[in-house]
């Protein structure tokens, strides 16, 4: 089986929250399997945040939801290890230009990876990608200090 | 030659007649010089030949008195004279000699100063030179210097204005298309980098 998260889940934080969710959601099922067992009135079911529905769909696959497929999606990710990308832009991103980061790192290089957003204004503008190993600085402040010669020429003919 | 003889002879006798002739008149004057010793003669003088006598000893007596007196004090001048003389040459050749010898050690240690002034001279002249040149050097070192941080910082200076001229009103979106492309640009390498960390 292979699942990918879904690219509105790109950071840490988003995925505990859908752990969380799930979690809670687990428990929900459990204590109304009793309930049933019992002949108990169910408790109504618990609401979800986008992110955990959007997971819990590509899970399940169209499948329904059953105590089992529920355990092994919050084992699964519970487990889940994934390298963790920071991004510097100049201002953080809304929603869609999130998306668009999101989209771009997990059909380009590997749909298994992790994103968060900070900003830095002082950047100017360009991006600023901080990997595991290395930082990749495609800044307009690096491009200016990249092109300092040329900048220090043109100051000299000036 | 008899004859020679003969006349030999006789002068021989004549001579010796004359020789005892002479002889006795010898002693004939000696036993009266003899006879004067042993009974003096007594000579009376007059009273005015001995006043006479006493003035004219007196004045010979003071004349000689005062002779010497002249010689004297004409010998104690001329001696003193000379003392002086020698006194005063003395002392200025004591005083030439010293003083020579005072300006030879004068002229010595003028020399002696001298050179060590030469050599203070040249010791300050060269380092004032070393001295020039280090700071000549250490001028240029700095503007090479200041002049590499110039262009170090001409780009800082420069994204430090863009960023402040832009402030709080960066425009994320139009700027994702340069973003885009940077990032499809290097696209390989952030994969790389992110395989080989799975």
């Amino acid at each position: 089986m292979t699942f990918e998260l879904p690219a509105a889940v790109y950071s840490p934080q988003l995925l505990e929250s859908v752990v969380y969710d799930i979690q809670y959601y687990l428990d929900w099922i459990r204590q109304n399997q009793i309930r049933k067992k019992v002949g108990a009135q169910p408790k109504e079911e618990p609401n979800h945040s986008a992110e955990t529905v959007l997971v819990i769909e590509a899970w399940l696959a169209g499948k329904p939801a059953t105590l089992e497929s529920i355990e092994a999606l919050l084992k699964y990710l519970k487990e889940l290890e994934l390298p963790e990308v920071h991004i510097m832009l100049a201002a953080l991103p809304n929603h869609a230009q999130r998306e668009v980061f999101v989209t771009w790192f997990r059909n380009n290089t590997t749909p298994h990876l992790m994103l968060s957003f900070v900003a830095d204004r002082n950047l100017g503008g360009g991006i600023v990608v901080r990997t595991p190993n290395r930082i990749f600085d495609y800044t307009w402040k690096q491009e200016l200090v990249a092109g300092r010669d040329k900048l220090a020429g043109i100051v000299r003919r000036v | 030659m008899e004859i020679g003889l003969i006349i030999l002879a006789g002068a021989v006798v004549l001579l010796t007649l004359i020789v005892v002739a002479q002889n006795l008149q010898l002693q004939k004057a000696l036993r009266k010089q003899h006879e004067y010793e042993a009974k003096p003669t007594s000579v009376h003088v007059s009273e005015p030949t001995v006043a006479q006598l006493e003035t004219s000893l007196k004045a010979a007596y003071e004349a000689k008195i005062e002779e010497a007196t002249g010689t004297f004090g004409t010998d104690l001048q001329t001696t003193s004279e000379r003392l002086s003389e020698q006194v005063s040459r003395l002392t200025t050749t004591v005083i030439e000699e010293e003083l020579e010898a005072y300006q030879q050690t004068l002229e010595e240690v003028r020399h002696v100063a001298t050179q060590a002034m030469e050599q203070i001279h040249q010791a300050v002249e060269h380092q004032r030179v070393e001295l020039r040149q280090g700071m000549e050097a250490e001028l240029v070192e700095e503007k090479k210097q200041l002049a590499a941080k110039f262009d170090a910082k001409l780009g800082d200076v420069v994204s430090s204005y863009i960023s402040e001229s832009l402030g709080s009103g960066v425009d994320l979106g139009a700027q994702m298309q340069f973003i885009l492309q940077s990032l499809e640009k290097h696209k390989d390498e952030i994969r790389k980098d992110l395989i080989g960390d799975l």
